[in-house]
């Protein structure tokens, strides 16, 4: 069992120094108890066993050989961990040293067998003082015991002091006169020898590991700290690949800096739209990160910090609402584009602090989870970008079938409209509806909202009006209707503003009806005309509150009036300094092109309106419809369609 | 885009809160947070101070729809207060003088509050 285990420890590879220390500590324990008992065991056993013999010479042989042997094996197994470890960690090969070594031990050995006469004696102890010196000078080279924590060390020290003296113990026992060196020495004096000089070996390369290893115990604590900051560099490339999910990066941001900084808690706050948030917290109760927080950063501790900052907690006056008694902070920015984002901030509680050394470890690894963090935003803000404009083509899509893709044409009455999308889908709307042979309705409307959710209102509106527009006349009914069906589809926040009007050929009038849309506009006599009836957005309110505000307006036509319609995009253009283009430049350039047709009416109000809001973006969308009245009044005011059947045109498809 | 943000404080049993800056679709989220945390706290007698307000959409509008209903169910309101021409004329046009009360300040409408005790 034993062989198997020594050949198994043996058989790994680049085994850690601390487990060999160990194997040679119960070898050596092993072999103390062996010496201690052999010549009992060793004699007892013979003399049962050899009784019963015929040749009892030989089995005393046979039984020494594999006495012998046992020490020749245990010796080398020894002799080669030794190089194991003197090869532990070297960065300069110094292969020479050790095979002179290997060389004298050796010549040490046989000599003891070959020049025993006294003359001789000279060389023989030469061989073994230079084996000595070379002993302990190879010995000195333990340059592994730096790499090894502080709990190892400790542990090592008491097995390096219990080794060297199970070592020394060893060699004393077995002199020249001693039962088990007796022994030995019959079996072969050169077996002998390289045992004794293992043994010393031992000796000597344990008592200066336990000495160096205890001048090394004060030191071990700032070689972690500084191996754990080489670690932070190698956790640095672990976050590189966690950048596609922010909260994940931040849970191991966190955990990382819990071990860099050997902290007991680590916290991320996010500054966000005036708030603070936090977007990990490890080892703390959110609530407790909370009161940290609003400490930290209402103390004005943490104005214009550039690097880690330490701070106590002894001012905190909310000390005691923690659940944990956290006593020292080290809060670092996370910065992007020299803008402060948020903070890292780590705790250690039960009175420890943080010294200023802790700072390079913590600022440091502060560095690169900005960077880090930064780029899991930049990423993120790109895919909701990307789908985003993806949503918004869908969105302009839908509005695009929705609005009518030709003006229609009369004889009577000529149209125009103009309609411009804005990037986000303002949900403007707006339709034509040929009632019947002498009617005409059309109707203006503002989807509350932008996207794909104005564009889905947008539908749901255009059907609403396309079938209503058929079953009733009255522009004020349709819009009670609308209201009535919307208020139990739409949800709360939403509604839409409409304007539905309907002009009767045969009677040369306009009724409308306003339900929270932009009022309609007269152009006649050289004056504009502003028509504001009374009527609520839809789906804001029941039926009955609706109903009782909506009012209707006729307006009898007269040749050449110019009806104009529009949406908030026209009257809330904004100019470079956040002007709204207003009533009444709009006015004023209908008054100007009023005997203008429609079509240059239309194209110099986009025009005006593009000029002043250049340089500037396009909030919402810009809807304009712009009709014309050209049918000549009798004189005496009997109308013409009295006379003559108006006809209307057929639309060019 | 223009900046956004609201500051609450509270007098008495009501609540007031104070626009500042564009509301508009992108920014109606933080207003609602504030309606949602008043109404968690059954505070429901709520002024909504407009003077330094300087642009609202109709998303903006339909933060104030959004929870009318459950405030007014709950004996409280809503009233509108301080707003310049150019907002209020956006609230006229939808009729919204119709469905809330407006007051040309703040104080005019904590005091129709307390009033009406």
């Amino acid at each position: 069992m034993l062989t198997s285990y020594l050949i198994k420890s043996l058989g790994q590879k680049n085994p850690h120094p601390s487990a060999l220390v160990l194997n040679i500590g119960i070898t050596c324990a092993f072999i103390f108890l062996v010496i201690l008992f052999a010549e009992n065991i060793l004699n007892i056993q013979i003399q049962s066993i050899g009784e019963r013999l015929v040749n009892q010479g030989l089995f005393e042989n046979l039984v020494n050989t594999f006495y012998g042997l046992i020490f020749l094996g245990i010796s080398s197994y020894w002799f080669a961990t030794f190089k194991e470890m003197y090869f532990y960690k070297q960065y300069r090969r110094r292969n020479t040293y050790f095979i002179t070594m290997s060389v004298f031990i050796a010549l040490s050995a046989i000599s003891n067998l070959l020049f025993r006469g006294e003359e001789y004696e000279f060389i023989y102890n030469t061989f073994f003082i230079i084996s000595i010196i070379l002993i302990s000078f190879n010995s000195i080279k333990i340059s592994w015991i730096a790499f090894i924590s502080k709990k190892e060390k400790i542990s090592l020290l008491i097995l390096s002091m219990i080794i060297s003296a199970l070592f020394i113990l060893n060699l004393l026992n077995n002199g020249k006169t001693d039962f088990n060196g007796t022994v030995l020495i019959n079996f072969s004096p050169t077996v002998y020898q390289f045992f004794n000089l293992i043994l010393l070996y031992g000796g000597i390369y344990f008592v200066i590991l336990f000495f160096t290893t205890l001048f090394h115990i004060p030191t071990a604590e700032a070689y972690d700290r500084k191996a754990n900051e080489v670690s932070s560099l190698q956790y640095f490339s672990k976050l590189i690949t966690q950048v596609l999910d922010i909260e994940e990066l931040a849970e191991t941001i966190t955990d990382i800096t819990t071990k860099v900084s050997s902290a007991d808690a680590a916290w991320i706050v996010m500054k966000q739209n005036g708030n603070t948030k936090i977007l990990a917290n490890k080892n703390i109760a959110l609530v407790d990160a909370d009161l940290i927080n609003q400490f930290l950063l209402e103390s004005g501790i943490c104005d214009n910090i550039t690097e880690t900052k330490i701070c106590s907690l002894q001012k905190f006056i909310n000390k005691s609402l923690l659940s944990e008694k956290f006593s020292s902070i080290a809060i670092s920015p996370l910065r992007s584009y020299n803008e402060v984002k948020g903070y890292l901030i780590a705790a250690r509680k039960n009175e420890l602090i943080f010294y200023e050394e802790d700072k390079t470890a913590i600022n440091t690894f502060s560095d690169y989870a900005s960077v880090a963090i930064e780029n899991s935003l930049l990423l993120e803000q790109s895919i909701e970008k990307e789908r985003l404009e993806k949503e918004l083509d869908v969105a302009r899509e839908i509005q695009k079938k929705i609005l009518p893709a030709k003006d229609p044409e009369f004889q009577y009455l000529s149209v125009s409209s103009v309609f411009i999308p804005a990037f986000e889908v303002g949900g403007d709307y707006y339709d034509f509806f040929e009632i019947s042979k002498n009617k005409f309705g059309f109707i203006i409307a503002d989807v509350s909202g932008k996207g794909i959710s104005a564009a889905f209102i947008m539908a749901e509106v255009k059907g609403i009006f396309s079938s209503l527009s058929r079953m009733i006349e009255s522009p004020g009914d349709i819009l009670i209707k609308a209201n009535e069906i919307l208020q139990g589809t739409l949800s709360k926040k939403n509604f839409v503003s409409a304007l539905y009007g309907m002009i009767d050929f045969e009677k040369e009038v306009l009724h409308f009806a306003r339900a929270g849309h932009c009022p309609a506009l007269l152009v006649r006599d050289n004056s504009v005309e502003t028509f504001k009836p009374s009527g609520i957005g839809l789906g804001l309110t029941d039926n009955t509150l609706f109903r009782n505000h909506l009012e209707e307006i006729k307006i009898d036509l007269k040749q050449n009036d110019t009806l104009v319609f529009y949406t908030d995009g026209i009257t809330e253009a904004k100019n470079i300094e956040f002007e709204d283009f207003g009533e009444q430049r709009f006015a004023d350039i209908l008054l100007k092109y009023s005997n203008e047709s429609v079509n240059k009416i239309a194209n110099e109000v986009i025009k005006e309106v593009t000029l002043f809001s250049r340089n500037h973006t396009q909030y919402d969308d810009i809807t304009l419809v712009i009709l014309k009245w050209s049918k000549k009044n009798n004189i005496d005011g009997v109308k013409e369609w009295q006379n003559s059947t108006p006809q209307l045109k057929s639309r060019v498809l | 885009m223009a900046e956004f943000n609201t500051s609450i404080k509270e007098q008495g049993a009501v609540s007031i809160i104070n626009l500042k800056g564009y509301l508009d679709a992108h920014t109606a989220p933080i207003l609602e947070n504030n309606f949602v945390d008043l109404i968690d706290k059954n505070r429901f007698q709520i002024v909504v101070d407009f003077k330094d307000l300087a642009y609202i959409s109709s998303a903006g509008l339909g933060v104030f729809m959004a929870y009318i209903e459950k405030i007014r169910e709950s004996n409280g309101d809503i009233k509108l207060a301080g707003m310049n021409n150019k907002v209020y004329n956006i609230f006229d046009l939808l009729g919204f003088p119709l469905l809330y009360e407006i007051f040309n300040s703040e104080s005019e409408a904590v005091q129709k509050f307390t009033e009406k005790k």
